[in-house]
């Protein structure tokens, strides 16, 4: 998965201007450091936070039923799935995920990071990716979005409540037939 | 049946050498490893992907079956991340984790290459027993009534309340109990694909296959011992574990649109039209919220098509579009869900409510597949303004069959979501932009970037298949396509490999 091209990311950073350039990269350093995670193989402790957080805001506890990105590790997916890709793809969810957290100072001029918002403003912030004027950053949307939601609905857990009933043969021969 | 895995020890193989080194076991690939095999030429088929058979390997969950049995793990998508480009990376290629509809290619589509694009040899009826062998193969047969599941019922009389047409579909299933899951393998083998038919046939008439073996680059292409670069790769296929070589007198790559350009582009093989005329056939959900239950996740994916508006025409072309029922598993409907947040779980709880459908929109092969700067495939494709005026028309009609069959909204999975309740808010359709990476379109039927010509300067191969100027190399693939051969390209690729196989069995010189 080439998550999304170098040009457009460097593209995207200049976007912000330099000196909005040079405050992130202050922010980056002052930001509030992340505990470390065992076992990582490709994402730093902070992009791994930042990860888990978008995951978080795009399926949360709450609503309709409580299944939410609370219940699985997709930040430590997503890690895993990153460590058997190209080195290329790598670095470039590394930068996303980079780019996700100073999402509010680059794009909306705000003195903070996606991981130190509340969990409402957080969900307006992620939203507006979605529809962000640069495609960069609706491309990183895309690529995160479905990513956690493969990950998140994929489990059993979640499918008493989307009226799925399992994988199909194992209701048909039992259990031991079954995957 | 042998088939050597070369991710594992026994199976690490040493240089080789054989008449006819094929690269890879899909839908071409396959029929014409079969058609040589049987015809008495010694046969290597090399494929990059695993073997995947029966419930302990299709395990009928998203996130290892994407993972192993769709090229780049499921994730290739177009350089702008606006269409998902899905292939198969397994042995037997698309067939296997394909949704089974047989459309071959129309009359009028032959007539249109014959006349409109020089293909001499592409008439109706000359083309006509490679079609029907094909037909054969697949066990093409009409879906019947009791195999209809609600989703493809509720397209089906929202059609018919509007005055369209629309059939059954024909497909290669048989023994079929309608798991569901045919876009994640079939458990039972009910697909009677290229895994199931023609390797098992090109084994039987001695041909030789490998698994996890992945052809990186051809050199020596201009002697009479060609030789092709192949890696090994380690049992999930995600690295390469070593390197061996394959001597051959004749390549027929077979790799996929995307894969077969890489490999030439790699070896430096190919005229400058390689990697262009790219169609993508990109194609559009639209989900509809019933006011009972749907359980789509049941019964066979795609039954209904809507073909009033379909167009083969032999002067211009395959055009207008078509309208199908679809629905997939849990993890791959939660990863097209677009509204973050409770709104996105409001979406996933109603899912027993939903039926679906996918709008199949043919296009001018205006994609193109290159090389990013580290090697790997970088597919370029912008959407025409007609083809999106085309899609806006087809999205409205999909819409107009679910408001007709009582659905209380219909929507497309845009950024943000675009919803219509009532026949005056299909205007609303006509702002849809299509803009990369505001909406997740689908490619399922990759064609060209290497197709077939009757002139040098038009395009990558000749008639025969062979590449202008490189005698022996060979490609057998749905890049073979000019253009665009139908809605559904399984029956129109096996259709190739019958007819070039049997044309390369009768006229290559034995050795
Ligand atoms: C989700 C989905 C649903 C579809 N549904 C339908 C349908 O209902 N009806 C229909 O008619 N068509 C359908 N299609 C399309 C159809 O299945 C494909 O067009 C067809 O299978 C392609 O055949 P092919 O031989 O051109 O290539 P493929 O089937 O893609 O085979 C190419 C093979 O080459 C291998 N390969 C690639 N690179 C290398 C390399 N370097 N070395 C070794 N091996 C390599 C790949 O792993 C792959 O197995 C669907 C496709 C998809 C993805
Ligand atoms: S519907 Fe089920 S049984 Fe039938 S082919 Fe698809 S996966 Fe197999």
């Amino acid at each position: 998965m080439e998550l999304v091209t170098r040009r457009r990311l460097v593209g995207a950073a200049l976007l912000s201007g330099g000196a909005l350039g040079a405050a992130a990269l202050g922010l980056q350093l002052l930001r509030e450091k992340a505990p470390p995670v065992a076992g990582l193989r490709v994402l730093s402790a902070a992009q791994h936070r930042t990860m888990a957080l978008v995951a978080l805001t795009h399926i949360p506890p709450g609503g309709p039923f409580g299944w939410s990105a609370a219940d699985v590790d997709v930040a430590g997916l997503f890690d895993q799935f990153l460590a058997d890709q190209p080195a290329s793809d790598q670095r470039d969810a590394g930068v996303a995920l980079d780019l996700v957290d100073l999402g509010p100072l680059m794009f909306e001029r705000r003195w903070t990071t996606f991981t130190a918002l509340t969990p409402d403003q957080r969900l307006a912030h992620w939203q507006a990716w979605s529809v962000a004027p640069q495609a960069t950053r609706r491309e990183i949307w895309q690529s995160l979005a479905r990513f956690t939601g493969m990950a998140v609905y994929d489990q059993p857990g979640a499918w008493p409540h989307i009226g799925y009933r399992g994988p199909s043969l194992a209701r048909r021969t039992g259990p031991e037939q079954g995957p | 049946m042998t088939i050597t895995d070369c991710s594992q020890s026994s199976g690490q193989p040493d240089d080789m050498r054989c008449e006819v080194a094929i690269v890879g076991s899909g839908c071409g690939g396959a029929t014409v490893a079969r058609v040589l095999a049987e015809a008495g030429r010694d046969v290597l088929l090399i494929e990059e992907g695993g073997d995947f058979v029966g419930p302990q390997r299709l395990t009928q969950r998203d996130l290892s079956m994407y993972d192993q049995l769709y090229a780049d793990r499921g994730a290739r998508t177009t350089a702008d991340r606006t269409i998902s480009v899905l292939s198969g990376r397994v042995l037997g290629g698309g067939g296997v984790i394909n949704a089974c509809d047989v459309v071959p290619v129309h009359e009028a589509i032959w007539r249109y290459w014959h006349t409109i694009h020089g293909l001499q040899q592409w008439s109706p009826q000359a083309m006509a027993p490679f079609v029907a062998r094909a037909l054969q193969d697949l066990s093409a047969t009409a879906i019947t009534q009791d195999q209809v599941n609600r989703n493809n019922q509720i397209l089906r009389q929202g059609a018919q309340a509007m005055g369209y047409t629309g059939e059954l579909m024909h497909h290669n299933r048989q023994g079929c109990v309608g798991l569901g899951t045919c876009l994640i393998g079939c458990p039972l083998g009910a697909k009677r694909n290229p895994r199931m038919v023609a390797i098992p046939k090109a084994i039987t008439a001695g041909a030789r296959v490998l698994v996890r073996a992945k052809v990186v680059q051809i050199s020596a292409a201009d002697r009479p011992d060609k030789t092709l670069l192949v890696r090994a790769l380690d049992p999930k296929g995600y690295h390469e574990t070593s390197t061996f070589r394959v001597q051959a007198k004749r390549i027929v790559l077979a790799a996929g649109p995307v894969g077969t350009t890489t490999i030439l582009a790699a070896s430096g093989l190919g005229n400058d039209r390689l990697g262009r005329g790219l169609s993508l056939q990109p194609q559009v959900a639209v989900v509809a919220q019933m006011p009972d239950i749907v359980n789509a996740f049941d019964g066979i994916p795609q039954s209904f098509a809507l073909t009033q508006f379909e167009r083969n025409d032999e002067k211009t072309g395959l055009g207008g579009y078509r309208i199908e029922s679809i629905f997939g598993t849990p993890g791959i409907l939660g990863s097209l869900v677009v509204q973050p947040g409770i709104e996105g779980k409001a979406a996933m709880a109603a899912l027993p409510y939903v039926a679906a459908c996918l709008v199949l929109v043919p296009d001018e092969p205006v994609g193109q597949i290159g090389q990013t700067w580290s090697g790997r495939p970088r597919i370029d494709y912008t959407l025409s303004e007609e083809w999106k005026t085309r899609a806006r028309a087809a999205v409205k009609t999909a819409m107009r069959c679910f408001l007709a069959a009582g659905a209380r909204q219909v929507m497309v999975a845009s950024a943000p979501p675009l919803v219509v309740h009532s026949e005056k808010e299909l205007a609303q359709v006509d702002g849809l932009s299509f803009a990369p990476a505001s909406i997740g379109l689908i490619s399922a039927h990759q064609q060209g970037g290497t197709p077939i010509s009757a002139r040098p300067d038009a395009g990558v191969c000749d008639p025969d298949g062979q590449l202008w100027g490189t005698p022996g190399v060979y490609v057998c693939d749905g890049g073979l396509f000019p253009t665009s051969s139908s809605t559904h390209t399984m029956a129109p690729i096996l259709t190739l490999g019958h007819f070039l196989g049997a044309k390369w069995a009768a006229t290559w010189g034995k050795t």
